[in-house]
Parts: C-alpha cells; structure tokens; sequence
C-alpha cells in the first residue's frame, strides 16, 4: 500500500510542479464551455466534459510518457508492476478531480438551471474514463506527438458523432454525454443509468488493458534467474 | 587543483590502488608535510598524483586485496539480434562478490545491450542470466524523473524495498556525499547539470545496497575530482562485497578491475570469439 500511495503522491508532484500544463489543463475546458455559451446550453456543458476528459487524458499521457525510462529501475528497486500503473492512475484521478471542482462551479457561477448531481457524476465519469485511456495511449505509443494525434483524433470523433447512433457507444466519453442529457435536459433516468454503466465498464477495460499492457512490459524475464544470497 | 585537493587525490588513488590502510596514511601524512614546510605546487614537486600513486605502489606494494566470494552472477552464452544483424554471440561473464568487471568494446558492439540483459530489461535470444542476491542498475542516461526532487527520487526508490521515508533520505544523501555531491535542497531533476543528474543515477542504483551493480556508463559528465572519487566509491564497495559490472570505454581504467569482458565483434579484434574474460588476476 505504501508503495502505491508513494508512485500516486510523486505523479502528483510532478503534475502540480508543471505549472504551465496545469493552466493549459484549466484552460482548455474553460474554453470549450465559453465558445459555446451563447449557444444551447446543453452543448455549452457538454463541451466542457469534453474538456475535462480531453485535458486529464492528455495529462495522463505525458506523465506515461514520462515515466518509461523510470519504471523499469523502479521494478528493480521492488516494485511490482500494479504499484506503478495503479499508484499512477490514482495520482492522475487526483489531479482530475481537483481541477473538476472549478469546472464544477462554473455553470453554477454562470446561473444555469441544471440538475447539478448529473453534473458532477458526469465529470466523475469523464476524469475515471480518461486517465486510463491517457495511459492506455502512452503505454501503447512511445512518442508523445503520436500519442497526442491520437487522442486529437478520438477528442474530435466524439465531438462530430451522432450520439444516438450505436457507434457512438464505442467512444470512451459516451457516459459523461448521457449523462450531461440528463442533467441539462431533464430526460428520464435511463439517461443517467445508462452513462454511469458505460462510465464504469469503459473505465474497467481501459484500466485492465493498461495493467495488461504494463504487466507485459515489466514482466520478469525467462532468461534471469534469481537465487537468494548463499 | 590547490595542495588539499592534490592529497586528497593522493588518498583516493592509493586507496583504490589497495595500498595498506597504515601505508598511505604515512605516505600522504609525508607528502603533506614535505609540502607544508618546503611550498610549492605539488603538480611540480610529486608530479599527477595517479603517477605519484604509482610511483608508490612500485615501490612499497599493495596490501592482498579480500579473496573474492561466491559467484553473484553468471550470464552464459548471451545472444542477441536486431534483425538480421547479431549485436551479441554468445558472450558470457561471472562475477563473483568482490569483483569489479569492465565490459569494453567498439560503440555499437552491444555493451548496453549486454548489461539490460543482465539486468532483466531485455530478452535475451539465446543464454541465461544468473544472479544472486538483489540487484541494481544504473542505466546511462535517463532514469530520473524530471520534475522530482533529490530527496524524492530516493524516497521514491526506498519505498521500493519498503523503507520509511526518512531513513531512505539519510542514505540517499550519504551516498551522494561520497560523490561529493550535497544532495539535499529544492532543485528539481531537470535543473541539475548532466554531471550532477548522473550522480542521481548513481546514488539511485546503489541506495537499495544490492549485492549485484550494473553500471552503464555513469560517470557521463563527472568531473575530475567526482571521477576519482566514483572510483573510490566502487573500490569501496567492491571491498564490502558487491559484485560490480562497470559499462566502459575508458581504457585506462582497466588495471582497477578485476575482469574485463570485450565484447568487440572478433572480425574487428582478430579474436576468435567476443565475450572473451581476461584482466587483472
């Protein structure tokens, strides 16, 4: 356990001592809400989420990127590989959550009449889908600039889809829109459940295709042998 | 280089030349004082102190260094290919406690490739690696998290073998002391100079005091005195027991170890097969 929560705290650390990701990781969702506010605002909210997801994401795969030359002298040093992806996706959860307060107040601030539970299970659903998805695309892709293209094109594929069409339960941030209809539409609670169902599963197989792939690349090689100190 | 650091030096290469203890207190209490009452730079009274060091070792001898100990590790018949070109053919090394083991060769004849192998970084084709005891690694570039802290990063590694935080600070610290380096403070990895990151490389690899270090190329950047006083580390180290593999295309380090692994392609040495052992007996 404490190796866990020492990869989590040191993600963490190093996220918060990036400043200028940080006010990008701000940035970019207040953007999204602001461009389209004088629009419907359902679009306005949904946007946001896209944001949010969009900003943790791609920090999440900047801190995988980051830490691949690292990890493997941590395994030497005593690690198992859940302590490192796990310990790490706990740090990003973190960082999500914490910049998802601001995003939180904002519709708030601005006055619009939504049920505000929805939203906050919305972002909840956003920050638990992306950082896994981050990491996901950062473990599968050694170079940040392929990696960011990559998340550029999912961001603009979730963006452009029909979301009532059934490929659009194929992107990773399906839930957090269902669930930003029911909060800014008020339509009936299938909505909801059907977002937080998605929300969970699509964060299960992410987080599990992240250990699976961190499993491979840290595993214990066939050709060492280790024998105790005679 | 003024007169403290010239015998400090001294000390330094006569410790890693393993003359008696008693030996070099004397020989460098009689430099010093030769120095003190007479003047002068001691470059142009005693010369280089490693020629010096020399000097005295031809003449009074070294102490028998410690017998070395059980084999820490056996890496037997290493292959590897890239493709359709073979960067290793069936290299083999053991090293026991106690021993230092350099591994030479032309850039690109797979000494880091060699070494990942050892360390259980990389899959071998061919060969099987044998160690015994914990080990510790030191790539040669790389392996610092930019945004950490000193102090972080050996939290970070101690948390690794379940070491409380304080205690893993202490030692990262010390074992940056005997690089000469104060590692405590609030610099970020990423702001040190590529010298001082590479201490950090270093100090991480031996903070978990394994009984096996692979070392590829860490003294990168170091300075003279940080040079001689890594090599005392490992002197140091070696004599408590850990077995050391040293990546390195520094020739003339080769009479301070105890085994040498040349891994240069035979068509380049006229050897008959890479992975040859040989050195100091």
């Amino acid at each position: 356990m404490n190796r866990l929560v020492t990869v989590a705290e040191m993600t963490l650390r190093e996220l918060l001592r990036r400043r200028g990701v940080l006010l990008l990781l701000l940035l970019m969702p207040l953007t999204f809400y602001l461009i389209r506010r004088d629009a419907y605002l359902g679009q306005s909210v949904r946007s946001l989420l896209l944001g949010v997801g969009w900003a943790v994401s791609t920090a999440a795969l900047f801190a995988t990127t980051a830490a691949r030359e690292l990890e493997p002298r941590l395994r030497l040093a005593g690690y198992r590989p859940h302590h490192l992806y796990l310990g790490r996706m706990l740090g990003l959860w973190t960082v999500g959550l914490v910049i998802s307060v601001p995003f939180f107040l904002l519709p708030m601030i601005d006055g619009a009449d939504l049920r505000y539970g929805g939203l906050a299970a919305a972002l909840l659903c956003s920050v638990a889908v992306a950082a896994p998805f981050g990491m996901l695309i950062g473990a599968l892709l050694p170079r940040e600039l392929e990696g960011t293209l990559l998340l550029l094109t999912v961001v603009t594929v979730q963006m452009l889809i029909d979301p009532a069409g059934s490929g659009a339960r194929l992107t990773p941030f399906w839930s957090s829109r269902e669930i930003a209809t029911w909060t800014v539409d008020n339509t009936d609670q299938g909505y909801l459940s059907r977002g937080l169902l998605h929300g969970l599963v699509v964060t299960a197989l992410l987080a599990l295709g992240v250990a699976a792939v961190a499993s491979v690349r840290l595993r214990r090689r066939r050709h060492l042998r280790h024998l105790p100190v005679g | 280089m003024n007169a403290d650091d010239w015998l400090r030096t001294l000390t330094a290469e006569l410790h890693q030349r393993r003359v008696a203890a008693d030996a070099a207190r004397h020989v460098v209490a009689e430099a010093a004082t030769h120095l003190r009452e007479g003047g002068g730079d001691p470059w142009i009274v005693f010369g280089p102190p490693q020629q010096y060091a020399g000097a005295v070792v031809e003449s009074i001898g070294t102490a028998p260094g410690p017998r070395p100990g059980p084999v820490r590790l056996h890496a037997a018949g290493i292959t590897k290919r890239y493709g359709r070109r073979t960067v290793l053919r069936d290299a083999t090394l053991t090293v026991r406690a106690g021993q230092i083991a350099a591994v030479v060769g032309a850039n690109g004849c797979g000494k880091s490739t060699f070494l990942r192998i050892c360390a259980g970084l990389m899959s071998p084709d061919a060969g099987e690696v044998t160690v015994s005891g914990r080990l510790g690694y030191c790539p040669q570039s790389g392996g610092t998290a930019d945004f950490l802290l000193a102090d972080e990063h050996f939290v970070l590694v101690g948390a690794g073998q379940g070491v409380a935080r304080g205690p893993a600070r202490r030692a990262g610290r010390a074992a940056a002391r005997q690089l000469g380096w104060e590692a405590g403070g609030d610099v970020q990895a990423r702001q040190l100079s590529g010298g001082t990151r590479q201490k950090l490389n270093l100090t991480m690899s031996t903070l978990s005091a394994p009984d096996v270090l692979l070392l590829d190329e860490p003294y990168q950047g170091f300075d003279q005195g940080t040079y001689v006083n890594f090599w005392d580390q490992l002197s140091r180290m070696r004599d408590a027991g850990t077995a050391i593999v040293v990546v390195t295309h520094l020739l003339n380090q080769l009479d301070r170890v105890d085994i040498v692994l040349d891994l240069t392609p035979a068509h380049e040495t006229g050897r008959h097969a890479p992975g040859v052992q040989g050195g100091r007996p």
